[in-house]
């Protein structure tokens, strides 16, 4: 009360000139030299007895940090020069940050300006838009310099330069220095980032830097669809030679193994190879879209990011659930549809497969954060303790999401209530269900249908865009941002545009998993080989040619029992594939030697198979591959008892395991290698061969 | 991404920096690198960052008694206090004067000049997966962080290139995990009971009808293949592939011999006690003893809610005398010692014995005790230690540190620097963030040599 009286006195005193608006001329001061940061004053306990909110995110409480507390011992208004605020960060009393403020810099005068004027908050100010010029940087030359600039404007019209007060940082500064006048001395080849904070806003600029000096002209690169358009011209910016396509085999092997989960067999290979037609890789990706091993993988796939396992002494929630998710992708459900589901279904969670959504967590903070992951594809844990300091996310949009999800009741019969609450941490008091970064709801009533829109809202496409930056992952091992689970903007895309396109044209066609896959099968880029050509061998994140990945451990297991002809066996034989095991607490030693993931914290980032030393040795040693050499069910027991010769059995293995002939030298390789006139030495020598092609990297490698 | 020079425009709270790393490293304004390089250079200037000179152990093997074993009949009897305080079991004199231990610790009472004891160790955590966790890695369990173990950060660190693993496990890990290190940094975890005849590492042996020679033949075709690869690529592969660590080590009849405790004498055996505890020990000194840097033997049981006699002493198997735990701690913890220190390795190996927490000073109505973590004791020999020592004390009734308190922390200080490692080097988590080895620990100074 006293305080506003006596700001609006002060600034009826002040000088014609205006004051400085604490909110949005202060606080970036404060926050450009550090003092509200995580490591100082910004600190949740704050520090020395001075607390200030995290970055400024709290205008009010600072306020009064700094005018009111401690009976105003930090400013002084009859000498504002020997105000504490501006005494202990020019360093002319002890200060364990040392000098935060230069003295006469522009810093200390405005906050000895605005302490002048009384130290006022000021009239409500609103930042409404950030623009940082230029929006992109691509340069030719090094070194370069280029100087940034960053306009704000206000809600009350105001256009002001706030580059001096906006906090530049880059993201490598090896690569590109930032220096005090805001220009940024670029000095390396690649792409690097930027990233602009001012207030509560965030962007993110991309430089890119050529990686070579030789022109790339990829105008004559095929291109089937936006894809292609926009990795194209990324690696021409960045001067990135592309590799030549895959072979058609290659190619096939890769598909199959991302779309199905699972090796092509043989007559898949022989029909593919011996088709000339103009349209067969559409032909056999929709084939493979359609196929029972697709809804096979991809439920698989969709358990570990919404991390299914059954409850202790109950797997009847984990079977329907699973059952769900199988019978809505294979039927083409979109997945917005699904996650309206996931988000609100209730009843008997032994009959309705989504109602498991929530039982897979502990309770509602957990709930929260498992939303934040898989529809958001964000890490939302954080905010629990303080508001995410890489992130919009405050303590309170965590506690209010939680708070959504505080009534339901997650026995067995999934049910909402009239009671529970979450306490929110900040305040010590109930929280009030919200939308993060929007708005509160109301205390009473089931919010969970807003959360559905606000996920799926066309503002944001949050899930849209964490869904195909994960579809993205699965088909070329690394997603447009990573990790997959840390969407942010501050961890910018390495193809920004092509992210949102990609969900744009998610939405666009009704949130259709198959068609963004097909998409992505069908685009040039994925089709490259992965050997890669003078000039970008370095390359690992633009696709200018394929990146080799491991298979996981499901998919290795399968593809061993498959290619030697002895199923697995799970669940006292009731599961004979290892993709189809969807309970991570279900028995499979070998699987877990290979490093399955248990899932406990979310599998965004599968784990990859050949699980360190011991599963080395399991794949030397152990019995996954042994026994199923010396099977007399085995396939390579049956194709010796049938007669055939060597070369017939390696060619058979080869088109098995690597979805390929061997070529004339490899048969020739083998012949002599494996040629023997004692028919016992003949046969270890062949299973030799089927042990060494199995664990050969192009066997355990996805490529 | 390389990282962060210190530039001009990053201004962090100075001498603050380093009790705050963790928060730091979360709120810091733009994740990934935007706090790094630099930093541990200029922690490393900064005068407590302490030179102990040349690290003494070169390896350790630590004997993790599952459950939080009870300082009261081990390393810390009350033999003044009330009859519910001191329990079933009388001190004895060690080799030390005025030093004594528990009865049932006569074959460790004769190596006390090389023990030091911790009798005043204190943690506020009094739950096992919590307390497990605090004592085995010196942080203090986090919910958005999972901390790396000793070993993990031990091995991550030295990057030794050796035919053994470098982290080995007996016979299981009990959460010593390599946390935020990643995979490749868990324990290699042998499984099995070492006191079996049939005892056996699982997948190092080959598989029945495979011999070396075919072996040798396999990796010879796997070389068919998988150079054909590498050609193609022209490209540098890592030339020590998980493959060939895995191919050395299940040909190498040396690394294998060192899990085969049927070569030791039978009177070594015996002497370390024919349990899966002191045969584990016989088999961390067998490790060490071929170079491996860090080995974890875990005794379980040690959570003694009830029947302190007959789970401590005579243990549950009907055997009469020395098979509870308290005598079977004492035989393989005083092989082990007494072995490592006739064959000269005692100095070069840091032994550590501990568990969770202790135990309340009161019995329960069950002839028990309860957790307790407020004192505890810990063991450490050999390795940089000054044996024959007591450090800190506990009260009348072993209620609270009455001296010298340590905290997990502290000892996680003094067992990396005693290891070798800056206890101030910065980790990185996957995601960027810094974490040092050890946090707001301080080294407690009367432990070294």
């Amino acid at each position: 009360m006293n305080l506003s009286m006596f700001v609006l006195l002060m600034v009826v005193t002040a000088a014609p000139a205006r004051s400085p608006n604490f909110d949005t001329e202060i606080i970036p001061v404060l926050t450009k030299a550090g003092c509200n940061s995580g490591a100082c004053h910004g600190a949740a306990a704050g520090r020395g007895g001075f607390h200030l909110s995290l970055l400024g995110a709290d205008p009010s409480a600072d306020h009064e940090q700094i005018v009111h507390s401690l009976e105003s011992r930090r400013i002084n208004l009859t000498h504002p020069e020997t105000s504490l605020l501006l005494r202990k960060p020019t360093g002319q009393l002890d200060h364990g940050g040392e000098d935060a403020l230069p003295e006469d810099g522009p810093g200390a005068q405005r906050i000895e300006a605005w302490i002048r004027a009384g130290a006022p908050r000021g009239e409500s100010r609103r930042l409404t838009s950030l623009v940082v010029s230029p929006k992109k940087i691509l340069c030719q030359e090094l070194p370069a310099q280029v100087t940034i600039q960053v306009t704000a404007r206000f809600d009350d019209g105001a256009e002001e330069d706030v580059t001096s007060w906006t906090v530049l940082t880059s993201s490598d500064p090896a690569s590109v220095r930032m220096d005090d006048d805001h220009v940024a001395h670029i000095n390396r080849r690649g792409q690097h980032v930027v990233i602009a904070r001012f207030l509560d806003r965030v962007i993110p600029l991309q430089i890119n830097v050529p990686l070579s000096d030789a022109i790339v002209d990829l105008t004559s690169e095929p291109r089937a669809n936006f894809i292609d358009d926009q990795v194209l011209q990324l690696l021409t910016d960045l001067r990135l030679p592309v590799s030549p396509p895959a072979s058609e085999a290659v190619w096939l092997r890769r598909v199959s193994l991302d779309l199905t989960g699972r090796l092509p067999d043989p007559d898949q290979v022989n029909r593919f190879l011996a088709d000339t037609s103009a349209d067969k890789r559409e032909t056999i990706v929709d084939a493979m879209l359609s196929s029972d091993a697709f809804a096979d993988y991809w439920t698989l796939r969709l358990s570990k990011w919404l991390r299914l396992h059954s409850l202790p002494n109950e797997t009847e929630g984990l079977d329907a659930y699973s059952k769900w998710l199988r019978t809505e992708i294979d039927q083409g459900t979109s997945l917005d549809e699904m996650a309206r589901r996931l988000l609100t279904a209730t009843g008997d969670s032994h009959e309705i497969g989504p109602a498991n959504f929530g039982r897979m967590v502990a309770d509602p903070r957990a709930h929260a954060e498992l939303v934040g992951q898989f529809f958001l594809g964000a890490r939302l844990g954080c905010a629990n303790c303080h508001n995410h300091p890489l992130d919009k996310w405050t303590q309170d949009d965590y506690h209010g999401l939680a708070a959504v999800f505080a009534r339901l009741e997650r026995g067995r019969q999934v049910q909402w209530t009239d009671r529970g609450a979450v306490t929110n941490l900040r305040t010590n008091e109930p929280a009030v269900p919200r939308i993060p970064a929007e708005r509160d709801l109301s205390i009473n009533g089931d919010h969970r249908e807003s959360v559905f829109e606000w996920v799926t809202s066309d503002e944001h496409r949050y899930y849209a865009r964490a869904m195909v930056n994960r579809l993205w992952r699965a088909m070329f091992g690394r997603g447009l941002v990573e990790p997959t689970d840390d969407l942010r903007e501050t961890n910018p895309a390495t193809h920004p545009e092509l992210l949102k396109m990609l969900a744009d044209d998610l939405v666009a066609h009704r949130y259709s998993l198959r068609h963004t896959l097909k998409q992505i099968a069908l685009s040039h880029t994925y089709a490259r080989s992965d050997l890669a050509v003078p000039g970008n061998e370095a390359d690992d994140r633009f696709y200018s040619h394929a990146l080799r990945r491991q298979l996981e451990p499901e998919i290795l297991a399968d593809a061993i029992a498959d290619t030697t002809g002895v199923p697995l066996s799970f669940a006292d034989g009731a599961i004979t594939r290892a993709v189809r095991l969807i309970d991570p607490v279900s028995p499979a030693p070998s699987l877990d030697t290979l490093g399955r993931c248990n899932r406990a914290a979310g599998c965004e980032e599968s784990v990859q198979a050949s699980g360190g030393l011991p599963g080395q040795l399991h794949l030397i040693n152990g019995d996954l591959i042994n026994s199923r050499l010396t099977d007399e069910e085995g396939r390579l027991r049956r194709l010796i008892a049938a007669g055939l010769s060597n070369d017939e059995i390696v060619r058979e293995f080869y088109l098995r395991g690597l979805g390929r002939p061997p070529s004339d030298d490899e048969s020739a390789t083998w012949r002599r290698l494996l040629s023997s006139d004692n028919p016992d030495e003949r046969i270890q020598r062949l299973e030799d061969f089927v042990w060494s092609l199995l664990s050969s990297r192009d066997f355990l490698e996805n490529h | 991404m390389s990282r962060m020079s210190q530039s001009s425009d990053s201004r962090y709270c100075d001498g603050l920096r380093r009790r705050d790393m963790i928060r730091v490293g979360c709120l810091s304004p733009f994740g990934i690198a935007s706090f790094g390089f630099g930093l541990a250079d200029w922690f490393r200037m900064q005068a407590n960052a302490e030179d102990l000179g040349p690290s003494r152990a070169k390896s350790c093997i630590l004997l993790w008694l599952d459950g939080g074993p009870s300082h009261l009949e081990t390393f810390d009897l009350k033999p003044d206090a009330p009859r519910e305080v001191r329990g079933p079991f009388q001190p004895i004199a060690t080799n030390i004067p005025g030093v004594t231990v528990s009865e049932l610790l006569p074959e460790t009472a004769k190596h006390a000049d090389k023990l030091a004891i911790v009798r005043s160790m204190t943690s506020p955590l009094g739950e096992h997966g919590l307390a497990n966790q605090y004592l085995l890695t010196g942080y203090k369990p986090s919910p958005v962080l999972q901390y790396p173990s000793y070993g993990s950060v031990v091995t991550h660190l030295r990057a030794e290139r050796s035919v053994l693993p470098p982290y080995i496990a007996i016979p299981e890990s009990r959460l010593a995990g390599s946390g935020f290190l990643g995979n490749q940094h868990e324990p290699f975890v042998t499984g099995g009971d070492p006191s079996r005849p049939d005892f056996s590492v699982r997948d190092l042996d080959f598989f029945p009808g495979v011999d070396e020679q075919r072996l040798q033949r396999r990796r010879e075709f796997l070389g068919v293949l998988d150079d054909r690869q590498r050609a193609l690529e022209s490209s540098e592969i890592p030339s020590d592939s998980e493959f060939q660590r895995a191919y050395r080590l299940v040909t190498s009849r040396d690394a294998k011999n060192a899990f085969d405790l049927s070569s030791e004498p039978e009177s070594v055996r015996t002497r370390y006690g024919q349990r899966m505890f002191g045969q584990s020990c016989l088999l961390a000194r067998r490790l060490v003893e071929r170079g491996v840097p860090f080995v974890t033997v875990v005794q379980t049981g040690w959570d003694t809610h009830e029947d302190l006699v007959l789970q401590l002493k005579e243990g549950y198997t009907g055997a009469k005398v020395g098979v509870g735990l308290v005598p079977t701690f004492d035989l393989g913890f005083s092989a082990l010692i007494d072995d490592l220190s006739v064959r000269g390795l005692l100095d070069e190996t840091l032994v550590v014995a501990m568990g969770e927490f202790g135990r309340t000073p009161k019995l329960n109505t069950r002839g028990g005790r309860d957790h307790w973590p407020r004192v505890f004791s810990v063991v450490l020999a050999g390795g940089g230690i000054r044996g024959g020592q007591v450090i800190g004390s506990s009260d009348r009734v072993g209620e609270s540190p009455k001296d010298r308190p340590v905290t997990p922390s502290d000892l996680a200080r003094t067992i990396y620097t005693l290891l070798g490692v800056n206890p101030d080097h910065e980790l990185k988590t996957p995601d960027g963030r810094p974490v040092p080895v050890n946090q707001g620990g301080a080294i407690v100074h009367e432990l070294l040599a």
